[in-house]
Formats: structure tokens, C-alpha cells, sequence
């Protein structure tokens, strides 16, 4: 009786510890999931980061993101030549 | 008009040739770079130009000062993000005064930092957004947010190395890039919603 009952629960304990719906500590995993995209993450980041992240759906779902709006930036923002003049007109007062 | 220019020998073992060499191999690669960061740092074509032309000169007059096999992006940079603050800032277009308060504000507010995270944007929503609308979100930004922003993400620093260029502690770069991040999802948002993305 007493393991019938139990059965269930541990199940469903297991389950919740394989997908977390809320993250009790979302703002600390913020700056850890932006420390690890940065690539400056310290030891103890990048072992909360390996402990936590797959399995916590609001913490992927904010690594999904942190990670687009990073490559957005560094790929989709146009980048301006520097204008020809500007520089013909550092090297000509250097030279001069 | 370049005094040092007479000199055979300056400090650091810089002779007249070997600072034309130096400041063709390590600075001039660096122009676009620099050029786009002064443009972002000023909203302003005409001030972009000057403002890399000044930290340009100004980067070969104290050429004796580099010390070869360090950083000359991050050198370079500390030099412009310095002009523009003693030369620029006050004249710029930008009311500063609101940017200080807004940034005040978001520093001290705890409340601040905790809530918007919870930003209601998605990936896809972001991956849907075109270049100049992500620049636009990027402009809208306090400077020194817009600064953190442009030099980890599209730059490329380290922590380190920001740190050296906004002479702050490495503490201060993480935090002001946290707060800089959680500002920009809000204005990344609100382009989202009004192009439709989020829906």
C-alpha cells in the first residue's frame, strides 16, 4: 500500500526535476547565461550553468533569446566603411 | 606643428620610422571600427569625422605611449571614448542631463533590475527584426548602456578589456551590461509589437 502510494509520487518528483516550468532563481541564471555567451563565465557559472539549463524551460527559453539579440547585433547591424576623405586626411596631416 | 617629428629617438625605443610603421600596422586596421563606434557614440556624421580624426592624431602624438604587443584596438578605442567625453559629450545633440538621470534611476533602482527581465519578447521575434530596426533599439539607449552594448556585442571585448577602456572595474562592466541588456529587450519589444512580430 505504502509503495503504491508512493510510486506515483516519485514519478511525478522525477518529472518535475526533468523540466522546471519556474525558475526560482531566474535573475541570478540571467547573468550566468549572459556570462557564458560572453564567454566569461567563471568555474562556478559554467557548473550552475551545466546543472541547471536543460532542465529548466524558463532558462533556455531566455538563453534562446539572450543568444539571438547577441548574434543580431554582431551580424545584422550595419557596419559604415570609414569614409575615404577621413582618411586621406589623417594620413596627409601625419605626413605633413 | 609635430615636435616629435624632429627627434631621431622617443620614449619606449620609438624611432621616427618605427612609429610610421606602428601606426600603419596596428592602427590604421582598425579605422572602420573606430569610425562606427564614433558614429554610435555621436548620432552624428560631422562629429563621428572629427571625432576620429582627433583620436587618430592624438593616437600617433602619443604613439611612445603604446606599448607594442598590447591591445592597440582597445588602446585605440580608450582614446576615442575619452575624446568624446571631454570633447564631445557636452556639445553633443543628446541631452545628456536626461541620459544621467535615466541612468541614475536604472542604477539605483533594484525594482528596476528584477522586473525587466521578465520582458515578454521571443527569439523569433527578434530573429524577424531587420538590421536598422536593431540599430534604432540600439540608439534609443542611454549612452553609457549604448557603450557596454557596443563594445561586447559587436566589438567583441572582454570584460577586461571594457574595463580598461571606461576605466570601471570589471564588476561594473557586468552589471552595466546586464541593466544595458534588459533596456534594450524593452525597446527590441516594443519594435517587435509595432512591426506585429510578437503575435
Amino acid at each position: 500500500m505504502n509503495a503504491s502510494l508512493k510510486t506515483p509520487s516519485v514519478t511525478e518528483e522525477a518529472q518535475k526535476q526533468t523540466m522546471k516550468h519556474t525558475c526560482e532563481h531566474h535573475a541570478e541564471c540571467m547573468k550566468v547565461i549572459q556570462a557564458i555567451l560572453d564567454d566569461e563565465a567563471t568555474e562556478a557559472e559554467k557548473d550552475h550553468f551545466r546543472e541547471n539549463m536543460d532542465k529548466c524551460i524558463p532558462c533556455i527559453e531566455a538563453y534562446r533569446l539572450e543568444k539571438c539579440i547577441k548574434d543580431s547585433l554582431s551580424s545584422k547591424v550595419q557596419k559604415k566603411p570609414c569614409p575615404q576623405n577621413i582618411l586621406n586626411t589623417i594620413i596627409s596631416k601625419i605626413n605633413g | 606643428m609635430l615636435v616629435a617629428m624632429s627627434e631621431t629617438l622617443t620614449n619606449n625605443g620609438y624611432t621616427d620610422d618605427l612609429r610610421y610603421e606602428v601606426f600603419n600596422r596596428e592602427f590604421m586596421p582598425h579605422i572602420d571600427s573606430m569610425y562606427n563606434f564614433a558614429f554610435r557614440l555621436t548620432m552624428d556624421e560631422d562629429d563621428a569625422n572629427d571625432l576620429v580624426q582627433d583620436t587618430y592624431l592624438k593616437a600617433f602624438r602619443f604613439i611612445s605611449s603604446f606599448e607594442q604587443g598590447t591591445n592597440a584596438k582597445a588602446w585605440l578605442f580608450r582614446i576615442l571614448k575619452n575624446s568624446f567625453i571631454n570633447d564631445y559629450r557636452k556639445k553633443s545633440k543628446e541631452p545628456s542631463k536626461v541620459d544621467y538621470q535615466e541612468v541614475e534611476t536604472t542604477y539605483n533602482s533594484e525594482e528596476a533590475s528584477d522586473t525587466t527581465y521578465t520582458v515578454d519578447l521571443r527569439a523569433d521575434a527578434v530573429q524577424e527584426l531587420i538590421g536598422d530596426e536593431v540599430a534604432n533599439a540600439l540608439n534609443a539607449l542611454p549612452v553609457d548602456f549604448r557603450t557596454v552594448i557596443i563594445l561586447c556585442d559587436i566589438e567583441g571585448f572582454t570584460y577586461e578589456e571594457m574595463a580598461k577602456i571606461l576605466d570601471i572595474p570589471i564588476g561594473t562592466v557586468r552589471s552595466r551590461l546586464h541593466r544595458a541588456r534588459n533596456l534594450l529587450k524593452e525597446k527590441l519589444k516594443s519594435y517587435a509589437s509595432s512591426m506585429g512580430y510578437d503575435s
